[in-house]
């Protein structure tokens, strides 16, 4: 029953096999190991697991793994190895969320750091009101999202150039 | 505001990046879900889709017909195996005079199922999908017996009984206090104020849900069962298997923790859950791994508050209290636990007169089975409960006198010169300038100038308004000892191991940041080892007491280990230790060049470590305190209401992690604005379905709430009965928050014509609740029994 499955995962070549409905996210944390991508729900309301898919935000338990065939995706595992980031160091999204003590237990920050990744890329300047929107998919329970929205206006400076 | 010396870069009173964060941000976190095992199976529960049944039988034939299904355990087989049920504590008694009543809370349901969600059948299968399907095939066949969810409708005559020992429904009574003294002091009292109040029943919610992954270890030639799973009292958890499962004890069971994703007190005991993995693991000799779903942790995690009060404030003439009276139902579900009890019956009452000084109490607390999952422990347990009682009373009692809400609190706050303040329930505050906070809270607010906000507010067609809360907390869960071991090794790093657990409140950077005060080594050399029964073993993490009990002793195990080194480095140096000096890693000899490194020191021991252990006991509970001032608009056509200011000051003693503190304070207040507007756990009335066990029906604060808080803290009051000086600041936030938001809210709906009327809304303060409100609707009286 299960497909062949050909995608670029993190920059790099990935060719496995999939059953029709093995969810993305089971295939990422399970026979291919990254457990960066978190699950923190069965409704896809809480956005843990979101990653990118061909550069667009998507929740990966509402992603069947067949789907992302040929196509580019990168988790939090290979946030840093995006196109601009020097080597050996943290996409500003990362540092900015360190910086900003954007986080507590770390769990729900994956899918806040890649749905902020997103919002970048297609918003290289966003207003707070257009953060907020970015960010109501996903769901923080300890840091009350201040310290969140604060690392993705430190993250847009940086990229933008400026400084911290 | 502190008056303390510059903090050194990196130690205690800087703000540092927390030593948690880089792993985490690169998704290289270890939860426990992560960690996968070879041969591993993993464990489906199905669960009670009936709120109250007899089991008559129940057919697992179809489950084992599953492909890759591998063993089904259901509740009769655990019994038949020695299983035993986790004990509740025999410290309460019901009003009759028995002991606490409550059905033997086992791993899996057997003969009767008593809530929505118990585990029933255990399948364990090759692979998660196939425990599921096994899950899904097995047939039970229940006789479905009356149900009561609703803590109220358990104490009416005629209800159903959740286990037939109470067929009243009551699990336990505390009284406190003096009932006559209070009634005389009522009957003199010159104002007498009295609320209806209900604290909702709630979800604690940790992103990470529950997880265990169980196998047994003969590696040692000791067949030993660990469970790695997602918990604040790994010590607590494994106590609790070895005393469930017969053949364990202390010695053959192990608990290892790996990063925590959110705690907030719903992590702090055993669940049923982890004696069916732990049972499993033994009887298959595989290692099985269960995660909750969501709809799991919603249906059988802990809840909290779950309480509703009659509460009644009298004051003299001039508003000095006389006396305050309290009666509380709390929900404690059909398997409650000794927590369950613990939290409503005395740790809510320990601070029911908060900071002020009330001469007289008279409190009846009865916990009441209901056919729902248990309460527990949950971000505040029992302090926010009832906090927001006295702080409900105290508005009330403002309004019905004609005074400021600020000043009547102001009056009736303890003073500094009557510390160490014993309270009506014997608990002694050793410090606390309640009136300065004050005073900071209403200049940080802008107090004065509410007016011209209201005005502004109006203007544009929104009722502003605006509320307070004075308070405090215990702390430290009344386990004020910790040990903590330091070694000193020889490739260059200092460890401190701590039977305290990390949750994601970043206890490990403020120990780093303690041991650095020490050994002025750079925090990268400093590294906290936590979760492992086999390294440390105490009371875990819960009630706000890590710091102040784990920092205590990792700064005297610390300071003890530069002692030990310097007579070390005497006698390598052959000079007296009294000679020897420290300084940032090296040990020298006064007034010569002649020295020794540390890491250098511990290679020539056994070993190659210098180990140190320490223990530190706080001499009481830490008592933080704080006001929290909140203004809320609210939209007249809608009945929406949106937190628009908040401003806090908090004493939380010595600070050690600037940046943590402040990100506690805030991310709890959002918990409190939670309870107080949105969040709320609903059964159904007749079926005792849970209504409310998903994300799209649990409404958790999101990302378009309030943020912009202006946050202060007041250093100057050190706590004085622990070697820091320091308070405890976990729930602080979620405890201020609540009541001074539902403040905010009834004084907008009073000043809209409400009046006195409003006081009665019952949270959440959802836009229907406060729309109703608005037109005159509002929730009848609870009609508590005495």
């Amino acid at each position: 029953m299960s497909s062949a499955l050909n995608f670029t995962l993190n920059g790099q070549a990935v060719s496995t096999t999939a059953e029709p409905a093995t969810l993305l996210v089971d295939l990422l944390r399970g026979p291919l190991g990254l457990t960066g991508t978190h699950q923190g729900c069965d409704t896809a309301q809480c956005g843990c697991c979101t990653v990118l898919v061909d550069g667009d935000s998507v929740k990966a338990c509402s992603v069947l793994a067949v789907q992302v065939q040929g196509r580019a995706v990168t988790t939090v595992e290979g946030l840093a190895k995006l196109p601009g980031v020097p080597e050996g160091s943290l996409h500003p999204v990362q540092e900015a969320f360190i910086n900003c003590h954007g986080l507590q237990c770390g769990f729900c920050t994956p899918g806040m750091m890649m749905t902020a990744t997103c919002l970048l890329q297609h918003n290289p300047r966003p207003s707070e009101a257009q953060i907020v929107h970015a960010l109501e998919g996903n769901l923080c329970r300890c840091t009350g999202y201040v310290n969140i929205v604060a690392a993705v206006k430190q993250a847009a400076v940086v990229m933008a150039g400026g400084a911290q | 505001m502190s008056a303390a010396l510059p903090p050194a870069r990196f130690g205690s009173g800087a703000s540092v990046r927390r030593i948690e964060d880089p792993a985490l941000v690169r998704g290289e976190g270890r939860f426990t879900d992560d960690v996968q095992m070879p041969g591993q199976t993993f464990l489906a529960f199905l669960r009670s889709d009936r709120a109250h049944a007899r089991i008559l039988s129940i057919d697992t034939s179809g489950a084992l017909a599953v492909p890759g299904v591998l063993a089904v355990y259901t509740g009769a087989d655990l019994v038949a195996a020695g299983v035993k049920p986790i004990p509740v504590g025999p410290v309460f008694k019901r009003p009759d005079g028995e002991p606490l009543a409550a059905p033997p809370k086992r791993a899996l349901a057997h003969e009767f199922v008593r809530y929505v969600g118990e585990g029933v059948v255990a399948v364990v299968a090759d692979s998660r999908d196939a425990a599921r399907a096994g899950a899904n095939a097995v047939f039970v066949d229940y006789e479905e017996l009356p149900a009561v969810a609703d803590v109220l409708r358990a104490t009416e005559a005629g209800a159903p009984a959740v286990w037939p020992a109470a067929p009243d429904n009551v699990c336990a009574e505390s009284r406190h206090g003096d009932a006559v003294a209070c009634n005389a002091a009522f009957a003199a009292a010159a104002h007498r104020v009295a609320l209806d109040i209900v604290n909702q029943r709630l979800a604690p919610v940790s992103l990470e849900p529950r997880s265990v992954l169980a196998y047994v270890d003969a590696g040692s030639g000791v067949e030993r069962l660990t469970l790695r799973m997602s918990s604040q009292m790994p010590s607590g958890v494994r106590a609790s298997l070895a005393d469930a499962i017969p053949g364990r004890t202390l010695d053959n069971v192990r608990v290892l923790v790996g990063d925590v994703g959110g705690g907030f007190g719903m992590k702090t005991g055993i669940y049923p859950e982890d004696i069916v993995l732990g049972f499993v693991a033994l009887q298959t000799g595989r290692p099985v791994k269960w995660q909750a779903e969501r709809v799991e942790d919603f249906l059988s995690a802990v809840h909290g508050r779950s309480q509703m009060s009659h509460a009644e404030l009298a004051l003299d003439a001039q508003g000095q209290v006389l006396a305050l009276r309290v009666r509380t139902l709390a929900g404690v579900g059909a398997y409650p636990s000794t927590t369950s009890v613990i939290i409503p019956l005395l740790i809510g009452p320990w601070v029911s007169t908060s900071i002020y000084h009330v001469p007289v109490i008279s409190l009846q607390l009865t916990a009441i089975l209901t056919n729902n999952s248990a309460t527990g422990a949950y971000r505040g347990a029992g302090r926010p409960e009832a906090i927001y009682i006295i702080e409900r009373l105290m508005d009330a009692a403002a309004r019905e006198m004609g005074l400021d809400g600020a000043e009547l609190r102001r009056r009736n706050m303890v003073r500094p010169e009557q510390m160490p303040y014993t309270n009506p329930m014997a608990q002694v505050y050793d410090s606390g300038d309640f009136r300065k906070i004050l005073d900071q809270g209403l200049a940080l607010s802008d107090w004065t100038g509410f007016d011209a906000r209201r005005a502004a507010s109006l203007a544009r067609g929104l009722l502003r308004g605006r509320g307070i809360a004075t308070f405090l907390e215990w702390t430290g869960g009344n386990a004020l000892e910790e040990d903590v071991t330091v070694a000193v090794t020889a490739d260059g790093f200092i460890e401190l191991t701590s039977a305290t657990m990390a949750m994601g409140q970043g206890i490990a950077t403020s120990y780093v940041q303690l041991a650095h005060d020490v050994f002025g080594v750079p925090l990268d050399r400093i590294r906290v080892l936590q979760g492992d029964t086999d390294r440390a073993n105490g009371f875990g993490s819960a009630g706000s007491r890590s710091l102040f009990t784990g920092g205590s002793a990792v700064q005297v195990a610390s300071q003890r280990t530069v002692d030990e080194g310097r007579k070390l480095a005497g006698e390598a140096l052959e000079a007296p230790a009294a000679d020897i000096e420290y300084h940032a890693g090296r040990f020298t000899v006064a007034g010569t060049d002649l020295g020794i490194g540390l890491f250098e020191l511990a290679e020539r021991q056994g070993g190659g470590r210098l180990v140190v252990s320490a223990n530190a006991k706080a001499g009481a509970p830490s008592w933080p305190n704080g006001c929290h001032v909140a203004e809320v608009e609210i939209d007249p056509a809608t009945g929406e209401v949106q937190v628009v200011a908040y401003a806090s000051v908090n004493d939380i003693g010595r600070i050690v992690s600037p940046t943590i503190v402040k990100g506690q304070v805030e991310g709890g207040a959002v918990q409190g604005i939670g309870q107080a507007l949105s969040e709320q756990i609903v059964y159904d009335r007749d079926t005792a379905q849970l209504l409310s066990a998903s994300f799209m029906d649990y409404a958790l604060p999101r990302v378009d709430g309030f943020r912009a808080f202006k946050t202060a803290f007041d250093e100057s009051v050190p706590c004085l009965t622990n070697g820091l000086g320091a308070k405890g600041v976990g729930e602080l936030g979620t405890i201020g928050a609540t009541p001074a938001v539902v403040n905010a809210v009834v004084d907008a709906l009073a000043h809209s014509g409400l009046g006195r009327k409003a006081e009665q809304v019952q949270m959440p303060l959802t836009a229907e609740a406060v729309w109703r409100a608005l037109r005159g609707h509002l929730p009848a009286p609870l009609k508590l029994r005495p």
